[in-house]
């Protein structure tokens, strides 16, 4: 029982920052920005939580009162950190029309080697982690309820891996499906990354529809860096160990839809976290293979790629990704 | 449309021609990298307690200057250079067919590990191993090709998913692998040297001459193919087919090229070079493979290489050892700041030669042409640039080219 608890808390924190950046993905591509910078993004969005986390603030009387309004705070601060860090890719996409897949290419190669010498800096040591604080957990006792009353794996599943961006991803998750599809704001969005000059046409104005778009996908791929730094123990560590890519895969996997990539969300957290437990979990064949972890750790991506092969007659992505703005062509 | 249908006949004068043109926009590249990171290690320095302003300056000066210190260090450039030449052809073949190779370091690391397997277990001579790396680097790269071919899946996701695979199974391998590894802790492969001499690259006598073990035939392994990339890119059928697919699929479908065929064997070729690049890094008996689990960054590094020579291979030559240089002058900021300010650079050059060769062509246009162009670029800030430049070129205005660009794209 204890180890389906595991399984299933766990499966749900490692899906929180791959819905993130997944839905952070969908709305850069919507208005037709392939924004393959997710991965430099959330590292932004981990390298700040972290900054302002370890700052001041946690030995204030206010972290030790309202611990969850810090959580808060420092996901809008990592929101905002990526979403300024993604103009940079707005500015070459949309702007110089440059290529988005090499511009987002530096920003990846930017945002680790960036967080590093930041640290560097702040700590005058060879160190490249800024471990979180403990009052970011959410317990038993945050919600009222004493945790000495309930069995012990109830409290595993609920509470021991809950975190208030779990709580609020659906919350975005719900907000996100609302904007885009039931606000005239998000059919505009869609236009942009369907058919821009059609969308020009009729007076919508593309270049501010994309910065927008990109800004929020910024946004939300910072928060996701935050979360994923959470679930990866609770610290920065330079490295989102390649989330922001297979959040792009998520989102290829939910058809660019928000529901079904929480669906793809949750497949891919599922094969992750059992090749993280892999060694734990007493039942997994072994194969008669030293340290076969690797083997699980493999399963996502492998899996990525046969499920991409078998939707991919359905997929179907935005007409006018990858595409820079030429109002000239129609 | 009308002006690109009659231009071949038409001889327009131009004011820069197109070879300039990308130099110019490399080195604009390049200076901008540079410019950036050394304005951050100021920033840096300004938020420390006790600020040194000169330090910044010193230590880029060291930077710079690094790699000419002595024989060793531009031995060490020449070291560095080979595998980056060779991951630089990796990522610009396929950018000439129109594909985004960024799993060159899938490539590569899996190449690497056998390159190994053959040399340490399978007791093969040097060369034979660089067969084997080529084999399973191309192996590793058939796979997204095909996906792209056959499913219509982004090459970027399919080789970044198999970046990692490519991590955890050669990482499964070297655990299973006992007789491969160092004695106990075992984290490692045991050295070249130790089991079979005749695996390591030759070093034509050099090593005891020059007293640095750093020097292998590597970097004439590397020139040698890019001159053969070279060759293939612009003398054969194939190179032709290669580059109208780039250009334009759907019209290279069109003119009777099988569009999938080529992207597959591009692919193949692509994760073939990026192989030998595993091997020549390995082979030289200078750094083993561990079980450490992150992504070896020599395949990323590629991309700077090759977008900096725009994909034409001789010259990746010039900025793979060009992008050497850099790393080895990155040595000078470790203990001050830390060496990955080697990897801003790069990220800032790579961020700048996106747009670059975009800006720099708008800018002639604009040049050239006057205002009957009704391309885009209306903002102020290439109006600036423009006026700046025109100052700049107008003594260069005797270079007159025939338009080509019109034709070719």
């Amino acid at each position: 029982m204890d180890t389906v608890a595991i399984l299933i808390s766990k499966t749900v924190l490692y899906a929180v920052p791959l819905l993130l950046g997944a839905l952070a993905g969908m709305f850069s591509e919507r208005s037709g920005i392939i924004n393959i910078a997710l991965e430099g993004i959330m590292i932004v969005g981990s390298l700040f939580a972290g900054v302002f986390l370890s700052g001041a603030i946690i030995n204030s009387a206010l972290a030790e009162n309202a611990p969850q309004l810090i959580v808060f705070i420092t996901m809008i601060v990592s929101g905002l950190a990526g979403l300024i860090f993604s103009l940079l890719l707005a500015f070459a996409a949309i702007k110089l029309k440059a290529n988005q897949v090499i511009s987002g290419t530096a920003l990846n190669i930017f945002a680790p080697a960036f967080s590093v010498l930041l640290i560097y800096a702040l700590t005058y040591t060879g160190n490249s982690k800024i471990p979180f604080p403990d009052l970011i957990n959410l317990n038993a006792e945050a919600f009222g309820i004493d945790s000495t009353n309930i069995a012990d794996w109830v409290n595993t599943l609920l509470f021991k891996n809950l975190y208030l961006t779990t709580i609020l991803s659906i919350v975005i998750l719900i907000i996100a499906f609302t904007v885009l599809y039931k606000t005239k704001f998000g059919l505009r969005l869609r236009a942009c990354g369907e058919h821009p000059q059609a969308a020009d046409s009729v007076g919508i104005n593309v270049i501010k529809m994309r910065y927008t778009g990109v800004a929020i996908s910024g946004f939300l791929a910072g928060i996701g860096g935050f979360a994923f730094a959470m679930a990866n123990g609770s610290v920065h560590q330079s490295d989102v160990l390649g989330y922001g890519f297979l959040a792009l895969a998520v989102m290829i996997f939910g058809n660019w839809k928000p529901f079904r990539i929480l669906f793809a969300a949750l497949f891919f957290s599922f094969f992750k976290t059992i090749a993280v437990l892999a060694s734990t979990i007493s039942f997994l064949p072994t194969f008669g293979l030293i340290k076969v972890e690797n083997l699980y750790k493999m399963l996502p991506y492998i899996l990525t790629l046969v499920v991409l092969a078998f939707t991919s007659k359905k997929s179907r992505a935005p007409k006018a990704e990858g595409i820079p703005y030429d109002p000239g062509k129609r | 449309m009308l002006k690109d249908i009659k231009s071949p006949q038409v001889k327009k004068k131009r004011v820069i021609s197109d070879k300039s043109l990308t130099f110019i926009s490399a080195l604009f590249a390049i200076l901008a990298g540079l410019v950036m990171s050394f304005i951050l290690l100021y920033i840096l320095e300004a938020t420390k307690a006790e600020s040194n302003y000169a330090l910044p300056v010193q230590v880029f000066n060291n930077f710079l200057t690094y790699a000419f210190k002595d024989t060793r260090s531009i031995i060490k450039v020449l070291y560095n250079a080979a595998p980056l030449i060779l991951v630089g052809l990796s990522v610009g073949f396929a950018f000439k067919a129109g594909l985004f190779n960024i799993g060159a370091t899938g490539q590569y690391t899996v190449a690497a590990f056998f390159s190994l397997v053959a040399v340490i277990l399978w007791g093969f001579p040097w060369w034979a191993a660089i067969l084997v790396a080529m084999i399973t680097g191309g192996l590793w790269g058939f796979v997204p090709g095909y996906f792209k071919a056959k499913f219509n899946i982004n090459e970027v996701i399919t080789t970044i998913m198999l970046n990692w695979v490519a991590l955890y199974f050669t990482k499964l391998l070297l655990y299973n692998l006992p007789e491969l590894r160092t004695l106990p802790p075992g984290n490692r492969t045991d050295p070249i040297a130790y089991h079979n001499p005749t695996g390591l690259l030759p070093d034509l006598g050099l090593k005891e001459l020059t007293g640095s073990s750093f020097i292998n035939i590597g970097i004439i392994i590397a020139i040698v193919v890019a001159i053969i990339i070279y060759i293939v890119m612009n003398k054969t059928t194939f190179g032709f087919e290669i580059k109208a697919c780039g250009h334009n699929k759907d019209a290279s479908i069109y003119a009777g090229i099988k569009a999938k065929r080529t992207i597959v064997l591009t692919m193949i070729i692509s994760g073939a070079l990026a192989g030998i690049a595993g091997a020549v890094s390995f082979l030289a008996g200078t750094i083993q493979f561990t079980t450490d689990s992150v992504l070896l960054p020599m395949g990323f590094n590629g991309i700077p290489v090759a977008l900096l020579a725009f994909s034409n291979p001789l010259g990746i030559v010039v900025s793979g050892v060009f992008i050497g240089y850099l790393y080895v002058g990155g040595q000078a900021f470790e203990g001050v700041y830390s060496s990955e300010v080697t990897n801003i650079i790069l990220s800032v050059i790579i961020y700048f030669s996106a747009f670059a060769l975009i800006v720099s062509q708008m800018i002639r246009r604009k040049l050239s042409n006057g205002n009957d162009d009704s391309g885009t670029g209306k903002g102020n800030i290439f109006k600036r640039i423009k006026e700046k430049t025109v100052s700049l070129f107008k003594k260069k205005e005797d270079v007159v080219e025939n338009d080509e660009e019109e034709v070719t794209n």
